[in-house]
């Protein structure tokens, strides 16, 4: 009995080793492979590499400062239109060390070979060539807010400076009306009236159309609107805009002079910033009508501070889609529209916080 | 499982060893592979930026050598500047052409076209300069010297931007080379602490059957051959030793079973035998007794006595009637116990039965206390004492012999003395008598059969005492005497 129960107990004894040797041996197994898979699967995710999108066409846009937000929007505009057509757009410059003219990126961007340019182009002769170069080997060249109409550009996107001229010259009207009632209240004065000087101020370095197609626009309508020539008194002020920093001063000499223009109309974003900065500098607010352009959120912040009367607003996603659109039209027709003209709004103090409303919905 | 333990000792040492050695080996495999690949991913970190910093090294070099060649138009120039202009063609097509949304790619894909754009432009360059078209050259040279700088300009940014993105990448694969250190320290550790516990396990699967054999080696050992057997779980070396050691151990005590028996067959021969010889001895006892039957030698004689007495022949009668008294006390003593008184009696018998044989040669004197001999003692001794100093003592004497018997007390003992002024007998041979060791010489005259050793022994149990009997001989011819000491009570 007693050798049965040894016997039985050593079997048991005996199993149970076997047991631990099996599970000891699975789990050094296990831990092999185990160690192996974490480390393949580690290395696999860690080497994984970023998948990229590969598009079909690469277009380049190509402008004088890419990092202002006028620049940035229309360029978004046009990113945005050309992805879902496989097709990739960059702000040219961007990656480049230092900084080029718009000329120097058109030579970069003919010798890159890209498939289509979009350019912040001028009249001169130098851009000229380089777009009749762009198109000889077969580059289409989009111009954009800024035309060079004697090239073989492909088509333009603007925004219709005639029609932005007008809304300035409504504008003033509305300020000279606004002169005409005080005037009117105070009437003692009536024969020391003012002559409401109105500042337009231009950059001296472009030969920009638009410019000239502005102040006529600003000037029919103000004629249409029945104020006299008494009343106002349209001159340009050059704004020095060669290098980086001149446009400040420029802007500044104005508040330095012994005349300081009741409206100032600036064509640019940048002008529009340092025009305000230089009212609330020289304690003008009120005094000195702005005229603003584009919509950047310090200019629209000034608009609800009563520092700018009112600035234009460009519907720069659809520029920036235009672009895209033209091009595409060149690839699928051969041709396209010659002019595309991008909407304008007006924002002053009264719509000023429903338009931003708006904006914030659509983002 | 049981494959591997049936397996030889030494193989399976061996295959013990060799697995637990093939397991670290491909543990330290894969750390090696692992790190080779992680090396080889550190080394490539940096590829990018050596492979542009070689299209910019080109790059220079195509511009320097045409600037060379237009400069002082050797032949040397002209060569160098297609040998690098042939190695920047094959550097920049090297660079992939597609459009993604990685920056990296778009900036090798314009820096791509821009260097062969460059290519055609220095090409052409030189060509004019063969052709002596001053005017066309410098501006060829213009334009590609402008082409060059963007070019650099390029490379420089994406050499930057790969370099900080490669630096992050470094830092990443370092780190991942850390986790990987970790992880590999971890499954080693894991690993070889399972090779352990494995082995520990094989060997004391592999060892315990020895122990188990040790034990019952110890217990055979003891005595115990009714051990548990170990049991042969696996036929290798050790299961064969085992094997054989059971064997042995069935054997053993089947050997001892067959011993037994024999042995027992043995003691019941060995009984037979001395049943025999006690039989036989009974036998030879009974037909003496058949022989020298005391009741009829004794009837005879007492016939011959009252014959010789109708005869009137009084000494004869007398004779006879002694040895006839003599006789009866053999048969009607079969006590061992008979007082002193009869043994006495008995002498007295002998004495005169021998001087009738010797014509009354010998001289018998008795001194008795006649108190003393109502005590006990054992039955056949007086006489043999006494036959003994006429037989060794007295034979030769003639007349002059005397044999004295005294009976008297001393202290608490009653001492009987039988002397005789015989031969003497030498120490020696008194020390032997009593010790027993005495031996009867062959043809040396007997007695009735009782020897000197049968009545000392006799006397000593009867007694208790070692010297219940006494010799003492005064030296040659000066006689012999033996006192027996029996306690008074």
């Amino acid at each position: 009995m007693g050798t049965q129960d040894s016997s039985l107990k050593s079997t048991k004894k005996f199993h149970k080793q076997n047991i631990l040797l099996i599970m000891t041996v699975l789990f050094t197994l296990a831990t092999l492979v185990v160690g192996a898979l974490v480390f393949r699967f580690y290395m696999e995710d860690f080497r994984k590499p970023s998948e990229a999108f590969i598009y079909d066409k690469y277009y380049v846009m190509i402008t004088d400062n890419y990092k202002s937000d006028f620049w940035q929007s229309i360029y978004k505009g046009a990113f945005e239109a050309a992805k879902p057509q496989g097709i990739y757009v960059e702000l040219l410059g961007q990656n480049m060390e230092g900084d080029y003219s718009c000329e120097q990126l058109m030579k970069v961007a003919i010798a890159s070979q890209v498939d289509g340019i979009i350019v912040f182009a001028n009249e001169n002769d130098e851009m000229t060539q380089l777009i009749n170069e762009a198109i000889e080997k077969e580059i289409p060249v989009v111009t954009l807010y800024g035309d060079c109409t004697k090239s073989e550009r492909l088509s333009f996107v603007g925004v219709g400076s005639y029609n932005i001229g007008r809304e300035y010259g409504r504008q003033i009207f509305n300020i000279i009306k606004e002169k005409r009632r005080e005037d009117f209240i105070d009437s003692k004065t009536m024969s020391q009236r003012k002559t409401m000087q109105i500042a337009v101020l231009v950059n001296t370095d472009s030969q920009d159309s638009g410019q000239n197609i502005i102040i006529s626009g600003l000037q029919e309508t103000l004629d249409q609107e029945n104020a006299t020539n008494s009343e106002f008194n349209i001159s340009m002020v050059p704004v020095d805009n060669k290098n980086t920093f001149s446009v400040e001063e420029s802007i500044r000499d104005i508040f330095l002079s012994d005349e300081i223009p009741d409206v100032i109309v600036c064509l640019n974003e940048l002008n529009t910033v340092c025009t305000y900065q230089a009212v609330v500098d020289f304690n003008k607010v009120g005094e000195v009508n702005i005229l603003g352009y584009y919509n950047s959120e310090a200019i629209v912040s000034a608009i609800k501070k009563n520092i700018v009367y009112a600035t234009i607003q460009i519907d720069t996603r659809q520029m920036g889609q235009y672009c895209i659109d033209a091009l595409n039209d060149y690839y699928e027709y051969g041709n396209t529209s010659q002019y595309f003209t991008a909407d304008i709004t007006l924002i002053n103090r009264h719509n000023v916080d429903s338009i931003q409303d708006m904006e914030e919905s659509d983002e | 499982m049981n494959k591997f333990f049936n397996l030889p000792l030494q193989q399976k040492i061996v295959s013990i060893y060799m697995l637990a050695n093939f397991i670290i080996f491909i543990v330290n495999i894969f750390l090696i592979l692992g790190i080779n690949s992680m090396a080889i991913d550190m080394g490539m970190v940096y590829q990018d930026n050596r492979m542009l910093n070689e299209l910019s090294d080109s790059l220079t070099e195509v511009q320097d050598n045409m600037t060379l060649y237009l400069s002082s138009k050797t032949s040397d120039s002209l060569e160098n500047y297609y040998k690098s202009a042939q190695s920047l063609q094959t550097l920049s097509e090297e660079l992939g052409g597609q459009v993604t949304d990685v920056t990296f790619s778009r900036m090798k894909r314009n820096i791509k076209f821009m260097s062969q754009n460059y290519l055609e432009e220095v090409s052409q360059t030189v060509e004019a300069k063969r052709g002596r078209n001053v005017e066309k050259y410098r501006t060829y040279y213009e334009r590609s010297t402008e082409l060059y700088e963007y070019i650099n300009a390029y490379i420089d940014r994406l050499n930057n931007e790969q370099f900080i993105s490669n630096s992050d990448r470094y830092t990443e694969i370092a780190a991942a080379f850390q986790t990987f250190e970790s992880i590999s320290i971890l499954v080693l550790s894991l690993v070889t602490v399972g090779s352990i516990i494995s082995i520990i396990i094989i060997v004391r699967m592999m060892i315990k059957p020895l122990k188990n054999l040790a034990i019952s080696a110890d217990e055979v050992a003891d005595g115990n051959f009714d051990t548990i057997l170990p049991e042969i779980r696996y036929h290798d070396e050790i299961g064969i030793v085992i094997g054989a050691f059971n064997k042995m151990i069935v054997s053993i005590k089947e050997y001892i079973i067959r011993q037994r028996e024999s042995m027992e067959k043995e003691r019941l021969m060995q009984e037979k035998e001395l049943t025999m010889e006690a039989h036989l001895k009974d036998a030879q006892l009974k037909y003496l007794q058949a022989q020298i039957n005391p009741h009829f030698l004794f009837n005879t004689l007492n016939a011959g006595a009252q014959l010789a007495m109708m005869e009137g022949a009084d000494k004869t009668y007398e004779y006879v009637q002694t040895v006839a008294d003599f006789f009866r006390y053999n048969v009607k003593n079969h006590e061992t116990e008979v007082s002193v008184r009869e043994e006495v009696t008995l002498v007295d018998n002998y004495i005169r039965i021998l001087n009738v044989r010797f014509s009354g040669d010998i001289k018998y004197e008795k001194q008795v206390d006649e108190r003393l001999l109502s005590i006990n003692m054992p039955t056949m001794v007086l006489q043999p004492i006494v036959e003994n100093a006429v037989n060794h003592g007295i034979r030769e004497m003639g007349d002059k012999g005397i044999i004295t018997l005294r009976v008297y007390r001393e202290d608490n003992n009653v001492c009987i003395s039988v002397r005789d002024n015989g031969k003497g007998i030498e120490q020696e041979d008194i020390d032997k008598i009593l010790s027993g060791d005495w031996s009867k010489e062959d043809g040396q005259y007997d007695n009735n059969g009782i020897g000197m050793d049968n009545v000392v022994s006799r006397l000593r149990i009867f007694t208790g005492r070692e010297d219940a009997v006494m010799i003492r001989s005064e030296g040659k011819d000066m006689g012999c005497e033996v006192i027996i000491r029996l306690p008074l009570e």
